[in-house]
């Protein structure tokens, strides 16, 4: 195989890992806002730069929101 | 017996009778199976971000409490038969807990309390004059003892616990 181009090595490290002590708590819709796209969607981690075990924290804190109705499943968020 | 959060949404045009009526119902369920309820806290009226049964706005209310784990078929039972409940979502925080974590945390989330109501004395106290600040804190710090004796089960710490923290932050 010819060798890869060196894609994405200056990621950063995930933030959650540096610099949050804070478990993501799914009742705080303002800081779950940030890891959510203007249209409701959930960012993937290769864009955020988040651990896997962190995304996936993240992801069932989002999705218990959305059911509490603290962050909508589709559409703006509007608060 | 585990720890465990129960967030659920009522109807918002109920009235305050209704809400605490059926905060009451759940904390008796829950003191009936021998748990113990560690903090319930009251969200208020939210906008929702989406339509729950027609409903644009809905009362949160969010309960920690140390429980049996039939207590919680129980508890959904009876907000299932509920029509004013729009939501619930039950979360198991921890698998056991034995009387020295539910006190621990008691005594947590009575600081984290204390320490907000210490904030908010403060930032009246930038605002306002020096005589007036001294009965702002008092008052605070009473009402936070009130809601502890109601809202806890161990009243007797709380009350001393609660009288500790007047007298500091006085």
């Amino acid at each position: 195989m010819p060798p890869q181009k060196r894609v994405f090595y200056r990621r950063r490290v995930c933030r959650f890992c540096t610099d949050k002590e804070l478990v993501m708590d799914y009742k705080d819709a303002k800081t779950l806002r940030n890891f959510v796209t203007e249209r409701g969607k959930i960012i993937p981690k290769r864009i955020w730069g988040t651990c896997a075990t962190h995304q996936r924290q993240v992801t069932e804190a989002i999705k218990r929101a959305r059911h509490l109705a603290l962050l909508p499943y589709t559409g703006p968020t509007q608060f | 017996m585990r720890h465990y959060e129960t967030t659920f949404i009522l109807r918002p045009n109920l009235g305050e009778d209704q809400f605490t009526e059926i905060i009451e119902r759940t904390s008796a369920i829950i003191t009936d199976d021998g748990g113990t309820i560690i903090n319930t806290d009251r969200w208020g009226i939210k906008r929702l971000a989406y339509e729950i049964k027609k409903e644009v706005q809905g009362y949160y209310v969010n309960l920690n409490y140390a429980a049996p784990g039939k207590t919680i078929s129980e508890i959904e039972r009876i907000f299932r038969i509920d029509d004013r409940l729009l939501r619930y979502l039950t979360i198991k925080l921890a698998d056991s807990m034995d009387q020295d974590a539910i006190t621990k945390e008691q005594d947590g989330f009575a600081a984290r309390a204390a320490a907000v109501e210490a904030d908010e004395a403060e930032t009246t106290e930038e605002t306002a004059t020096e005589t007036s600040t001294k009965t702002v804190p008092a008052e605070k710090a009473v009402t936070t003892e009130k809601t502890a004796t109601t809202e806890k089960t161990g009243e007797q710490e709380e009350k001393t616990e609660a009288t500790e923290k007047t007298t500091a932050t006085e």
